[in-house]
């Protein structure tokens, strides 16, 4: 049955991204639940939360307010919390409660603004899509909301989006200022809501997780400042790089532009063809011919024993879907799959 | 503000349950789930949660229905604690939610569950979430749908967040579905039934020795039962014992559909009040016990660590298997001090508030939850050792015994390990 996970877990949430967005940037971040989705991205999916303090706080909704819609309660609540903290923007996360009572957050907004006197954003979230889509939402909002000067070029200034723990397995920004330079700024890791708001001082834009294309788009569109795809080489690709793959048919499952990338070492290193597949977002004008977009855990299966192939590069917490693949399995962390990071060596991150 | 609000003690019992502030009560702030309080205020994060509480059914499945997002931290769940197989999810899109659509397709999942599984599962608990509470999904219909198709009892469990105040939050509503499986059947005397948790109590319990002296044969527990025969026979039982209000609507639950009779007893760490509680108890079931040797024990126990350590500083969080008003108001009848309690106060524990009230004035009281914990700074009286994981987490450099141990403390016994757990903290051991 189509959406019905046996084998696996569910992914990390859109929720989720949009966090894993906002994290660093020194707002206030309401996630308009009830407790349950605060808790599983503090607990879960955002690795920062342990290492590096936010003020990202749960709305505490309960049944009457979602029933009644008492939306002014919820900014009431969000006034007294930036008061009692130090913050330059606020951010509602919409969850699946927002979701089916269908809130307004455009007027959520305009209330938060009035409110609190601070800038204010709403990332539309569901709960029902995937972290990629969140992140999307949340790039676009805010360069939308903060983005808004056009500041003269620095020569050589790079802009990294996308680069969040959940796309990239990483905590810090280090590993992106070794593959692309100290002048390199990378929006939401290492840096605040400044560097977002000159975001068009950058020469130049590279995205390394599909949830950025969006908002590297609107940049191009708004400032002129071209972008381009990529992923830094990490430890576990260098791991990956240590099989013997020449004259293997080889399937990558990542998100798109870190599976790229893998497809891209694996053929300098060796004779091999190599098709990328994703539970994630696939942009035509980023694939190749048999890449494919993933539905759910049947169609992995599908894909992996229909395709012919010798090796399979996956997080390894998808080896129990793959029990009837008799070629190998060769582990390529993904956080937003497993809730394992690339830096720590591939260890669940956890409490 | 720029710093965790607190109110102390005397200030506290002054102002009266009614008056609390607004910072320590939940439902009137942004709450925030700082890494202290994860492992208790997230569904699953640790410990029960309703989904794995949902499991205590021996030789149960669960599926989970619900958006991905409700059973993201279950990935984690599965692979720490061996449920891996007994995990399913269909997962809800927006078309799903807008229409209901994803109540046709509950049945159909259920078969494909149960064929997918190398074992007939004894039954599966259907876990729903938020987006079933508010669009007022009539689960029992649902399940009743299934068990035709499927050919196993079907159960759902309600993980609602959104109701976490109400008269039947989530953890109740889990204990009563997990005991909602049993039939009437002839009951027995000599056996009886402990609810509350989802673990054992320590098997060094004096309450075992202390019902079996009183001609109690068998003691029975959810998690004790190691196939679905044995936990049938839980409604043999000629009582139940609540140690956990949680279970207090499963108790009553099961007054009403197999006819058991309940006793209530709360878990204490001041032992002249378990000893009291015992004495209750006794008097319910028409038995003496002789719990002397137990109170001497935990007496010379909790002596003997104060002859060592002397008047030592505490400070009392809220993740632990003990209610942080009582065991605070314990260890200050005991000539301790507690300098700081993180607690959630509830009517029901404002009675030890009052009574710390009289005995340490200037305790102070912080609510984990409250967005201002994000400025907390360890500041007043150096606190020598904590207790629980959040007091843990905020003075990491203090010895601490976590106290969250998935077995439980009860009785005598518990008092016992507790000094003896902070014996060893103390001496640099584990936690």
């Amino acid at each position: 049955m189509k959406n019905l996970l046996k084998l696996l877990s569910p992914f990390a949430p859109d929720q989720s991204g949009a966090v894993g967005v906002l994290y660093e940037l020194g707002g206030l971040v309401v996630i308009c639940d009830a407790g349950g989705c605060a808790g599983n991205i503090c607990g879960f999916d955002e690795p920062r939360w342990f290492t590096k303090k936010s003020a990202v706080f749960s709305a505490g909704l309960r049944d009457m307010d979602a029933i009644l819609g008492r939306d002014d309660r919820l900014i009431e609540k969000t006034a007294k919390a930036v008061g009692q903290t130090s913050v330059r923007f606020t951010a509602v996360v919409g969850t699946p409660v927002p979701a089916v009572i269908a809130t307004d957050y455009r007027a959520l907004r305009r209330m938060a603004e009035n409110k609190t006197g601070l800038p204010a954003i709403c990332v539309d979230c569901t709960g029902t899509r995937l972290y990629d889509d969140g992140e999307q939402r949340a790039y676009l909002e805010l360069f939308k909301t903060f983005a808004t000067q056009k500041y003269e070029t620095v020569k050589g200034k790079l802009g990294i989006i996308g680069c969040t723990p959940l796309a990239s397995g990483y905590m810090t920004e280090k590993i992106f200022r070794q593959a692309y330079g100290n002048s390199a700024v990378c929006f939401g890791m290492g840096c605040g809501i400044d560097e977002i708001a000159k975001a068009s001082e950058c020469e130049r834009n590279i995205v390394v997780s599909t949830g950025g294309i969006a908002a590297a788009e609107y940049m191009k569109q708004q400032f002129g400042i071209p972008f381009e795809t990529d992923f830094p080489i990490t430890e576990a690709m260098s791991r990956v790089l240590e099989n013997d793959l020449n004259g293997r048919k080889i399937l990558v499952v990542h998100q798109q532009f870190a599976a790229n990338k893998m497809r891209e070492l694996l053929k300098q290193r060796y004779d091999c063809d190599v098709d990328v597949a994703t539970f994630f977002k696939l942009f035509d004008e980023f694939k190749q011919d048999d890449d494919e977009q993933l539905g759910d855990e049947e169609q992995l299966v599908n894909k992996v024993l229909g395709g012919g192939y010798d090796a399979v590069v996956i997080d390894n917490i998808c080896n129990r879907a793959l029990r009837q693949f008799d070629g190998e399995l060769i582990d390529l962390p993904h956080f937003a799959v497993s809730g394992r990071l690339d830096e720590n060596g591939g260890q669940t991150c956890l409490l | 503000m720029d710093n965790a609000f607190y109110i102390t003690a005397s200030e506290l019992a002054e102002l009266g349950y009614e008056n609390t502030p607004d910072e320590l009560m939940s439902a009137e702030h942004l709450i925030y789930s700082s890494p202290a309080t994860l492992a208790f205020n997230s569904p699953g994060a640790q410990g029960f949660g309703v989904k794995r509480a949902g499991l205590a059914v021996p030789g149960s499945v669960m599926l989970l229905v619900s958006p991905g997002c409700c059973g993201r931290n279950t990935t984690m769940q599965s692979r720490l604690c061996g449920y891996q197989d007994r995990f399913f999810y269909l997962l809800l899109d927006d078309t799903d939610i807008v229409t209901g659509r994803h109540l046709t397709k509950i049945p159909e999942a259920v078969r494909e569950v149960c064929e997918f599984c190398e074992k007939k599962p004894s039954a599966v608990m259907i876990c729903i979430t938020c987006v079933d509470a508010l669009l007022g999904t009539d689960m029992d219909r649902v399940s009743r749908k299934c068990e035709e198709l499927a050919g196993v009892p079907v159960v759902p469990c309600y993980m609602y967040a959104l109701t976490r105040e109400k008269k039947l939050p989530p953890m109740a509503a889990v204990r009563k579905a997990v005991y909602s499986l049993l039939k009437p059947q002839k009951r027995h005397s000599d056996a009886m039934n402990i609810l509350g948790f989802f673990a054992p109590l320590n098997d060094d319990s004096e309450i075992y020795e202390l019902l079996t002296g009183a001609g109690i044969r068998h003691i029975r527990e959810i998690s004790r039962c190691e196939d679905l025969a044995e936990y049938e026979k839980m409604s043999q039982a000629n009582f139940n014992l609540v140690l956990n209000p949680e279970a207090r609507y499963a108790a009553q639950q099961m007054e009403e559909t197999l006819g058991i009779p309940y006793i209530e007893m709360m878990r204490m760490y001041h032992i002249d009040k378990i000893r009291n509680l015992y004495r209750s108890l006794g008097n319910a079931i028409g038995a003496e016990f002789d719990d002397e040797k137990y109170y001497t024990q935990a007496k010379a126990a909790v002596e003997g660590f104060k002859a060592e350590y002397g008047k030592l500083n505490f400070a009392v969080g809220e993740f632990l298997n003990a209610d942080s008003f009582e065991l605070a108001w314990a260890l200050i009848s005991y000539g301790f001090t507690v300098s700081e309690i993180y607690g959630t106060v509830g009517e029901r524990n404002f009675v030890f508030i009052r009574k710390i009230a009289k005995l340490s004035p200037d305790t102070k009281i912080f609510s984990n939850l409250s967005p201002t914990m994000l400025d907390y700074e360890p500041s007043g009286k150096k606190i020598d050792v904590c207790i629980g994981n959040d007091a843990g987490y905020y003075h990491s450099d203090v010895p601490a015994v976590d106290w969250n141990e998935e077995r439980q403390p009860f009785g005598y016994a518990g008092v016992k390990l507790l000094f003896e757990k902070l014996d060893e903290a103390l001496k640099g051991g584990a936690k």
